[in-house]
């Protein structure tokens, strides 16, 4: 049956697991202990004498320790998956999207860049677009890549991308095809209710996201412009590439703040302690640029005007940490830019008020005109 | 010039909220027994089954107060010195002095008037200390969100007759949670108790006196279907029990249901049979009441006292159908707030009461109405048309002299203003059948609604 609400009330507040107790705390360390051996290894391996994901991954013939993590990536989205469609299944934009989300994790985001290199092919993800891929805009990387997929990024980063956001939202890609998202909505959901919706945590988002946003252009026009000139000016070169891999630079600091500690370390392992969107509502630079190009494109929430109750469950349940309640009870149809479209707080509306809309034609309601 | 007003419930906030936006150098008092925070009164089954905590279901933050510089008071009002202008309270505290009041005290869920109404383990879904016995009967206490900050804070200043009392938990008394509660009314809050009942794992009972569910608002072949649905959810509904008494084990704990159809085991009883205007506090004040006890207003919320105002479920407004009651709404008692913020503010305009229209949940089923839809309505005529696909809804417009006045609506999404719009554009059913779905509110990807034949 197609339902379009809730069906059956939620336990969230009474499992503790779910709630910062000792059981959350455990879970998230465990998170985070993972992120840091995946991506210093090397330093694990340097103190230690084990590298413990890559003999993992090698005994699973999975060849190097990405995989094993593609690999795991998949399974507890898989496993999310199922948790979120018990509870929200029965809505079929839910089934469609979370369907959508998985799909193309197991397909493009695992399957095919493993698969790829047995044929002679480049480890590619047609999942991921500049400036969340970062390194596929640096000259060298493009360089490198197969023709059609240096087309495919560009195109898809700066043309296609925008082009879906301004006609149906940020979700196209935030909700449906990114695996940072994916995971959140699956294997991060039972925590969805952990987002801060306080005013503080608003304007904190605002500017933390801003300077990634900032950062990744930065980086990656001063990265275009050392290739280009980097031979003749050694110091530049020094500061923004660096001369060995182990050197600090500008491209090695952002893939170690940005790419491993924010959005990894961060971004995954504080699922349980606050909410499954740290890294998309604060720092993703490319749900910076969907956000705004969201803003100036069709997608909106529309709100039933005088039937909201002020219940607080779609705030509650919103990710992104919208107060969608102070939207919903003053009449306000409303496009915010963090918002993701997962449609949670239009389906958890035991009132029917919201409507996740991005069609063109916007039939005006009596009270509003 | 200072305010009081007693009640921090929708109708107060809001009225509180629209005097500090014109006024910020005006005294504002709001005095509370219930809690310290302005709350939704309709989300409390969430937080009893654990899906919201307290402070979700606060739509303001925490520092609202001080923010706006309100004075809060937690403690009972015992009456109103009209003459002197002060608001007496319970506990022996100071009576509060003001130039203009409001009156904004809601509701309190109507009292069983069957033997045994008093037992422990008897209770109702109305109030923040309701919610509080209901959470200690089916789990022991409240969720991980934790309870509301200072729940007793009143309890200095408050009496025995409060709506705000605490209650006895059956499950204290037997050492163990409930596990066969029942339910006593057909109406929403009822709906509401046996849902959170089910949501603990239980197996609620549910007496109804009529013949089917929700007879004000639904008709037999609507009822039938949320009936289904609630057994399916695991509801055990009994239609057509008239309750005669409620019977107490040894201890004082409540231990069955009588009804005219037998005798039902139950260790714990929420009676839901409506609410009553919450002004018993007001016996001895010179304020008039109507025969339900609600207080009687002008248009512009005016009672019969001077420099007193009454708005929310409390106060009883003239209908759009003239007749003269309060109206127990959400949204009414919102812009009724609105007006009485205006007339504090030495602003009145006229409150004046649009088509009807509501929404609700019933189980799992979405319910939309607007207008008259009563299937006792006067010449009046109802279309139905039961949706079996993979959507299941219904659809009923009712008309009246072959015009449209009334939509009811369940299982789908509709957007009740362009309903009401056709209501006052006296559209005929036949003009309003082939564009049913310019009123649809569907989320994206549901298959819309098709009539056959239309």
């Amino acid at each position: 049956m197609d339902q379009q609400g809730q069906n059956g009330l939620l336990a969230t507040y009474r499992e503790g697991w779910r709630n910062r107790g000792l059981l959350g705390i455990a879970i998230s360390t465990l998170l985070i202990t993972f992120y840091v051996v995946l991506y210093w290894e090397h330093k694990v391996e340097a103190h230690f004498g084990v590298a413990p994901l890559t003999a993992l991954s090698e005994s699973l013939g999975l060849r190097n320790r990405w995989y094993l993590y593609g690999f795991l990536y998949s399974v507890a989205m898989i496993a999310g998956a199922a948790f979120y469609l018990r509870r929200h299944g029965n809505s079929r934009y839910n089934r469609a999207r979370i369907s959508v989300n998985l799909a193309i994790q197991i397909a493009l985001g695992f399957t095919l860049p493993f698969v790829m290199p047995l044929f002679g092919g480049q480890e590619v993800y047609f999942s991921y677009f500049w400036p969340l891929k970062y390194d596929y805009f640096y000259p060298q990387t493009l360089e490198s890549l197969p023709l059609y997929f240096a087309v495919y990024t560009v195109v898809g980063s700066l043309l296609a991308a925008p082009v879906l956001a301004l006609l149906y939202g940020k979700r196209w890609y935030c909700s449906w095809v990114c695996g940072c998202g994916g995971l959140a909505n699956t294997f991060g959901d039972p925590w969805r209710h952990l987002t801060s919706k306080s005013e503080r945590s608003w304007r904190f988002e605002k500017v933390s996201i801003g300077i990634v946003l900032a950062l990744v252009v930065v980086t990656t026009a001063l990265i275009a412009i050392d290739w280009k000139i980097g031979r003749e000016h050694p110091t530049l070169h020094r500061i923004v590439a660096g001369n060995d891999w182990r050197d600090w630079s500008l491209k090695s600091f952002y893939g170690f703040a940005v790419g491993a500690v924010l959005a990894g370390v961060v971004g995954t392992g504080l699922y349980p302690l606050l909410g499954p969107r740290v890294w998309c509502r604060n720092f993703c630079p490319m749900a910076a640029i969907l956000g705004i190009v969201q803003k100036l494109g069709r997608y909106r929430i529309t709100v039933k005007p005088g039937m909201c109750i002020s219940c607080g469950n779609c705030s509650t349940y919103c990710e992104m940490g919208i107060d969608v309640r102070a939207y919903a009870q003053t009449d306000q149809s409303f496009t915010r830019a963090s918002c993701v479209g997962c449609g949670m707080c239009a389906h958890i509306c035991p009132r029917g008020v919201l409507r996740l809309e991005s069609a063109g034609r916007r039939r005006l309601s009596v009270l509003d005109s | 010039m200072r305010i009081v007003i007693i009640g921090n419930g929708v109708a107060g906030m809001e009225a509180a909220m629209a005097v500090r936006e014109a006024e910020p150098a005006w005294e504002i008092t709001l005095v509370s027994e219930e809690s310290d925070h302005f709350f939704s009164r309709t989300a409390l089954m969430w937080v009893c089954c654990g899906q919201m905590s307290h402070r979700d279901i606060e739509p303001l933050e925490r520092d609202a107060y001080l923010r706006f510089g309100f004075r809060r008071v937690r403690a009972r009002a015992m009456g109103i010195d009209a003459a002197g202008h002060r608001v007496l309270l319970a506990g022996g505290l100071e009576p509060l002095a003001y130039d203009r009041l409001l009156i904004a005290s809601g509701s309190a869920p109507r009292r069983g008037p069957w033997p045994g109404s008093d037992a422990h383990g008897v209770g109702h879904f109305v109030t923040m200390q309701d919610l509080a016995w209901y959470e200690n009967e089916l789990h022991g206490g409240p969720s991980r969100g934790g309870g509301p900050p200072r729940p007793m804070a009143h309890l200095a200043a408050t009496n025995d007759d409060s709506p705000y009392r605490f209650r006895e938990s059956g499950a204290a008394m037997h050492g163990r949670l409930a596990s066969k509660p029942a339910v006593i009314g057909g109406g929403l809050i009822g709906i509401e108790a046996a849902e959170v009942a089910v949501a603990a794992g239980l197996r609620p009972a549910f007496f109804i006196r009529e013949e089917w569910f929700w007879p004000i608002a639904l008709e037999p072949r609507e009822a039938q279907w949320i009936s289904e649905r609630m057994g399916e959810h695991g509801v055990d509904v009994h239609l057509n029990h008239e309750v005669e008494a409620l019977e107490a084990d040894p201890i004082g704990a409540v231990s069955a249901v009588k009804t005219d159809h037998g005798r039902f085991e139950a260790d714990c009883v929420v009676i839901a049979i409506g609410v009553v205007p919450n002004t018993g506090w007001l016996g001895g004040s010179e304020i008039e009441r109507d025969q339900r006890g609600g207080i009687v207003v002008d248009e512009a919320l005016q009672t019969s006292a001077p420099d007193v105002l009454a708005a929310g479920d409390c106060a009883s407004v003239r209908w759009f159908d003239g007749s003269r009651r309060p109206e127990q709404l959400w949204y009414t008692a919102r812009d009724q707030g609105r007006i009485a913020g205006g007339a504090l503010l030495g602003r009145p305009s006229s409150y004046a009461r649009g088509i009807w229209y509501n929404s609700a949940k019933l189980m799992d089923i979405e319910y939309t109405t607007a207008g008259l839809v009563s299937s006792e309505l006067e010449r009046g005529a109802s279309w139905f048309f039961e949706e079996k696909g993979k959507v299941r809804s219904t659809t009923r417009i009712v008309s009246q002299d072959d015009r449209v006045v009334g939509f009811n609506m369940l299982g789908r999404r509709w957007d009740h203003s362009v309903l009401m719009k056709w209501i006052e554009e006296r559209r005929s059913l036949s003009w309003v059948l082939p564009r049913l779905h310019r009123a649809a509110f569907d989320t994206e990807l549901v298959p819309p609604l098709r009539v056959p034949g239309v």
